[in-house]
């Protein structure tokens, strides 16, 4: 045996193991998959039919039914805005408070903690104070109910990034002659762009995601997916196959984009270790 | 090019709120705690906070070379922070170029700066590192472009300007961080530690460049190092301090000839000053040292100072230079051989007396041919101080002389 190379039943013994871990992930999504692309009448079948025509019939009646279209857009609005507003703040707030003297202890633990509140305590007091400036049923309830928990995780996040920039390079362009905000935007934002590409990424997600605040505070006119999915749930049972085509459509723009910028998301993940 | 005057210059850090829980007595704890495994650093602790820099009054002549040195914990940084603007003047006042800049910040300063760690922009090439303050102050391109390139030839990384630091060594990234500073063409030139980064080859090296690059732009320089030697080399005056306090300002042939008090007489030089608790006592209008039995004389120069200041016999420590004690044949002390050091054309002898280490350097084309290449454990020499080499301090550690 050749030193570091293992025998060929060894290794279809390793990728046998791995195909069986990744079937158990990816079942529920590939049972899903299916269930949106066969007949409704199909889709309640127990046991389940496998030799079926498939169709894009669910879709279709998703879209141009259901107003898909309008439940994507609000989605995409509420948390793409959410996630500017959160990185662009969180940003400044974390490089603020990475510049100061001392640990800053007390603020540090402060950002953690908004983070152990199970965001469902929230929804009553928020929506009361949604209502009270009658912003309810706005984008705008969303965007601020969103920032409460994804601000909090940006500057968290976002402090380490920056404590692995050196303060000596805030001091250098300081003396080179720099303003603060231009050390923040010529000097520091292109050292953690990687960082803040994907930390946005996951307070996008996590907005996208989001369905305790969405179904208390979002009203006919800015219904999120999540909501509109669990609608699908009705007095008359669950639409299995519109429910699952939905399902598939709510995933597919999280998975082109993180295809998209994998490159930032890992480069974002391993930064410092490769310094 | 211009002049820095410090006026009464101080730093007080605020105590942290922690701090003043614990009270000043929990913070002189802790700070035991710390001299125990952390170097000894005895800085004052007031009602204010933790004074790092004490009534710092220094007149810095137009391209004048100064040399800040010390001990970690000293100062040293601070100060030089202060006049970059880095670190707010808690007291004083700071003039560059007779202007008071007390609340001035750095970019209005006209300094520049090298840092220890060089501080590069990671994600500029060299060239747009170069580049960046002038590109900053809005600098014709054509102008800057030459300066860069000038600049680079200057320190002889022109081949480099479109790497990016990453992708350089210690010493290139020296040169990138000098050039940077370079094309500025500042008022004050200001260096932090530059190159206690570097092997000690390339250290030799970059300073014999900083001193050539002195000559070539030709500005004021404040530059401040923990190394003693560098202070001694590239400094027209250096100033030693020690807890926040200056101890000696002067030339380097001033602070070794004439250390103002113990303190400086051990830290500059190397190896270290040997020191002696003693006596300067009196005999017949003669004054000598009596030192393991023996009565070295003082010499007629240091006679005539006894007798202008009046100086009373009394306890003192003596100080001599290992350089300066001499290996002779009779009278003098008998010592005894531990280690020899062979340095090359000379000697380091570390020998005993009576339970007292003493260093000696004798250069070896002076000894008898048998010892020219070291003296044996065990060995017995005789040694003789000079009366014109001693240094003589008081009980409150300061200078006689």
């Amino acid at each position: 045996m050749q030193l570091g190379k293992r025998p060929v039943w060894q290794t279809t013994l390793i990728y046998i193991g791995l195909i069986l871990v990744c079937l158990f992930f990816l079942m529920p999504l590939l049972w899903i998959l299916r269930t949106s692309l066969i007949t409704k009448a199909e889709a309640y079948q127990i046991p389940p039919n496998f030799n079926v025509a498939l169709t894009l019939e669910n879709y279709i009646e998703v879209i141009s039914d259901n107003g898909f279209g309008r439940y994507y857009l609000n989605s995409a609005i509420v948390a793409l805005i959410s996630t500017v507003l959160s990185v662009v703040l969180g940003a400044m707030s974390s490089y603020w408070l990475s510049r100061q003297p001392g640990n800053m202890t007390g603020a540090k633990l402060a950002i953690l903690a908004t983070q152990m509140i199970p965001p469902i305590v929230l929804v009553i007091p928020i929506n009361t104070m949604i209502r009270s400036v009658g912003l309810n049923d706005t984008w705008m309830a969303l965007v601020l109910a969103y920032l409460t928990f994804n601000l909090p995780y940006v500057i968290w996040m976002l402090l380490g990034f920056y404590d692995n920039v050196s303060k000596e390079l805030d001091e250098a362009s300081a003396i080179d002659g720099c303003s603060s905000l231009q050390t923040f935007f010529k000097v520091i934002f292109p050292l953690i762009a990687p960082g803040m590409m994907a930390t946005a990424v996951y307070s996008f997600l996590v907005s996208w995601n989001e369905f305790v605040f969405a179904l208390v505070l979002s009203g006919n006119a800015t219904r999120t997916i999540p909501v509109a999915i669990a609608a699908l749930e009705t007095q008359n049972g669950v639409k299995i196959a519109e429910l699952c085509a939905s399902t598939i459509l709510a995933i597919l723009p999280i998975v082109l984009l993180s295809s998209f910028i994998k490159k930032y998301l890992v480069n974002g993940l391993t930064f410092g270790s490769i310094k | 090019m211009a002049t820095v005057t410090l006026k009464g210059i101080k730093k007080i850090y605020p105590l942290s709120d922690d701090d003043k829980k614990k009270g000043k007595k929990g913070l002189f704890k802790k700070h035991e705690e710390e001299i125990e495994h952390e170097e000894k650093v005895n800085l004052q602790i007031t009602d204010q906070g933790t004074v790092a820099v004490q009534e710092f009054n220094l007149d810095i002549a137009d391209k004048e070379f100064i040399v800040l040195v010390g001990p970690s914990g000293c100062g040293k940084s601070t100060t030089l922070r202060m006049i970059a603007g880095l670190e707010t003047i808690s007291e004083g006042e700071l003039y560059i170029d007779g202007q008071l800049v007390n609340n001035k910040p750095p970019k209005d300063r006209d300094i520049a700066m090298v840092f220890q760690n060089y501080a590069l922009y990671p994600h500029m090439s060299v060239y747009d590192n170069l580049a960046f303050a002038l590109k900053i102050r809005k600098t014709p391109k054509d102008i800057i472009d030459k300066k860069v390139r000038d600049a680079a030839e200057i320190l002889g990384i022109t081949e480099y300007l479109h790497r990016k630091p990453k992708a350089l060594s210690g010493g290139q990234r020296q040169r990138v961080a000098i050039g940077r500073a370079i094309v500025r063409e500042p008022q004050v030139f200001l260096m932090d530690e530059p190159l206690s980064n570097l092997d000690a080859k390339l250290r030799n090296q970059m300073r014999a460049e900083i001193i050539k690059l002195r000559q070539r732009i030709d500005t004021t320089f404040i530059y401040v190092t923990h190394d003693q030697t560098e202070a001694m080399t590239l400094g027209d005056r250096i100033v030693i301090m020690k807890d926040g306090f200056i101890q000696q300002i002067g030339t380097p042939y001033e602070v070794f000839h004439h250390p103002a008090n113990l303190f400086v007489a051990g830290f500059i030089g190397t190896p270290q000053m040997n020191f002696f608790k003693t006596e300067l006592a009196e005999e017949n209008g003669q004054y000598y040292v009596p030192l393991f039995g023996v009565k070295f004389p003082m010499d007629a120069a240091h006679m005539e100072q006894i007798k202008e200041k009046g100086i009373k016999p009394q306890e003192i420590t003596m100080g001599i230079r290992p350089e300066d004690v001499s290996i002779c044949y009779e009278g003098g002390v008998e010592a005894t051989v531990d280690v020899c050091e062979m340095m090359g054309s000379s000697l380091h002898i570390h020998t005993t007396i009576e339970d007292k280490e003493i260093v000696v350097i004798a250069q070896s084309k002076e000894l008898p041919e048998d010892k020219q290449l070291g003296f044996a454990h065990g060995d017995k020499i005789r040694l003789h101080f000079d009366g014109h080499v001693l240094h003589l301090f008081g009980l409150d550690e300061k200078n006689l002389f």
